[in-house]
């Protein structure tokens, strides 16, 4: 079977290059534009606070290199799509290896953007209180860690699909099913990403304004964060199961725009839950620095706000669920 | 680049079905369990007024974790609970720091370790909201706000175990997977080391300290 008119090597390499520049080419939107938060809160802290100059540039690049980190999954995924070498070549290879390069790409976005936001309120946070500039520096680097994992769930679904064998499988609907596979996971982590970003800003303008509330604060942002992330957990699970479940043949295409709508409908319904839920950490972690001692209360509030806004992401797993396993 | 996804695997036919058990997972269970059996006899072998260095990280741990503990769900409960708690953590923290001595492996790599763990807080979770509000009032809480919403409150309440688990196993598997891609592309030189501290000791210690804080965040929802 052939597709487009092209034989199998030709259509997969093409796949893989279309996948390479996809990758890289999204994968530089989130780490430049949040790079690029991190660089103008620094200035606005060097005009503030100009005795600690040295401190803030310090803290920016460490906060700037975090951030590239996404990028740099991108590029890691997108080389060795130009390099690798083709095993077996064929309509799946190509929907997996164009499906690898759109996951890494749209992954990347939220996380790079995420991890600006820490990074540049950090800065602004050394202005206000340069004593304790170790402590809001150590938070940040938690923070923007964080801030990664949707970018590291999205590069462990892109390198599954880089380096799963094709098989046997039928072309069709296998291949859409991948192709749905990869935009889960990819962009699902958008809106996580960006979520735990905010966070984590709150955090550090929170550990400037009480130092004396840093665990408080640091616990409330980490649980916060992980909340967040749900909904991108929800679309790897939805990527896994695209990827190992095996479908029977069929080339009705039906069958096989059901498989990638399931994915489309998880990706797109985690963005909002993710930066919705980021939303609600933010204030709560914002909160918790003023009034240590409604921690508590202020960390419950957060749950409950966040499980209701989550629900959303819950039913756009349901949604993809039943395109999966029922139509 | 072969060794991705390869799994050691006892499997014991029986009567149509078959049990596969996981090997290499249960061993290196087995040595987190030695390596934290250890770290507590030594820790509390000789216990003094002025701690010493093991005594003292101990401590730092339990006194931590009891009093997140404690914060969330009150001092009754925390008595009861903070045990379960600190232990989970410290099992969690050896796991995800076994992978950086070479030939070991993260339990938790493997989705069943996650998995366990996140069913046995979720069981957990109910049976201190059952036994603390009583059966009517639990089930009736799934029927609110309205009664047809039923099906997504139990939907919601299960999403919880996917989540839990899938965010730690995804942490874990992704550092392994990066750092033996990566290795594989730079031929081991330079790199891995960096990689290894920042998935192995960094990310390994937040995920652990994360899995941990919801588990105390789910029982305490469930309490009030």
């Amino acid at each position: 079977m052939t597709l487009l008119g092209l034989d199998n090597l030709t259509l997969t390499q093409t796949a893989a290059y279309v996948g390479g520049a996809a990758a890289m080419g999204l994968g530089a939107i989130g780490a430049a534009t949040g790079e690029g938060f991190t660089a103008s809160r620094a200035s606005e802290a060097i005009a503030r606070n100009e005795e600690h100059a040295g401190d803030i540039i310090k803290n920016m690049l460490v906060g700037q290199a975090i951030s590239e980190s996404a990028s740099i999954f991108s590029l890691v995924i997108a080389i060795l799509l130009l390099f690798m070498d083709m095993p077996d070549p064929g309509i799946v290879k190509a929907a997996s290896l164009l499906a690898a390069g759109l996951c890494m790409g749209f992954g990347a976005i939220g996380s790079g953007v995420g991890a600006g936001l820490p990074a540049g309120r950090s800065c602004l946070a050394i202005a206000r209180q340069p004593a304790v500039s170790g402590r809001i520096t150590t938070n940040m680097l938690i923070g923007t860690a964080v801030c990664q994992t949707p970018a590291i769930f999205a590069m462990v679904v892109a390198l599954i699909l880089l380096f799963k064998p094709a098989g046997g499988a039928a072309a069709f609907p296998t291949s859409a099913a991948l192709i749905g596979a990869g935009l889960s996971t990819g962009l699902a982590a958008i809106g996580s990403g960006y979520g735990g970003g905010m966070a984590a800003g709150a955090s550090c303008e929170g550990v400037a304004r009480q130092p004396e509330t840093t665990t408080a604060v640091t616990t409330t942002m980490l649980v916060g964060q992980a909340v967040a992330q749900t909904p991108s957990v929800f679309g790897l699970l939805v990527s896994f199961v695209l990827m190992f479940r095996s479908f029977p043949e069929s080339t009705a295409l039906s069958a096989s725009v059901g498989l990638l709508s399931a994915g489309l409908c998880m990706g797109l319904g985690g963005i909002g839950p993710g930066i919705g839920n980021g939303m609600t950490a933010e204030g709560a972690v914002r909160w918790v620095a003023r009034r240590v001692d409604y921690s508590g209360d202020l960390m419950r509030i957060m749950l409950v706000g966040q499980a209701v806004s989550q629900s959303t992401a819950i039913y756009a797993m349901v949604v993809s669920l039943v395109l999966i396993f029922v139509v | 680049m072969d060794r991705l996804g390869e799994i050691h695997q006892l499997l014991i036919p029986l009567s149509g079905y078959t049990i596969t058990i996981n090997l290499e997972v249960l061993v290196m269970t087995g040595i987190v369990f030695l390596l934290a059996l250890t770290f507590g006899f030594v820790a509390s072998r000789q216990k003094k007024i002025l701690p010493g260095k093991l005594q003292l990280i101990g401590e730092l741990i339990v006194l931590t974790f009891f009093g997140l503990t404690e914060e969330a769900l009150g001092r009754t409960h925390a008595r009861t609970y903070a045990p379960l708690i600190c232990a989970l953590f410290i099992f969690l923290l050896i796991s995800n720091w076994l992978g950086i001595l070479p030939h070991l492996e993260e339990p938790t790599r493997d989705l069943n370790t996650p998995l366990s763990l996140g069913i046995l807080g979720f069981v957990v979770a109910h049976y201190v909201g059952i036994r603390n509000k009583g059966f009517k009032v639990y089930i009736k809480s799934y029927f609110e706000p309205v009664f047809f919403l039923m099906p997504l409150n139990v939907i919601g309440e299960l999403a919880k175990i996917v989540s839990i688990s899938f965010r730690l196993f995804g942490n874990i598997m992704g550092g392994a997977i990066i750092i033996l891609v990566v290795s594989y592309l730079t031929y081991s030189i330079l790199l891995p080391p960096f990689l290894n501290i920042f998935f192995g000791l960094f990310v390994g210690t937040i995920q652990a300290f994360v899995f941990t804080m919801l588990t105390v965040v789910y029982i305490s929802v469930q309490l009030k």
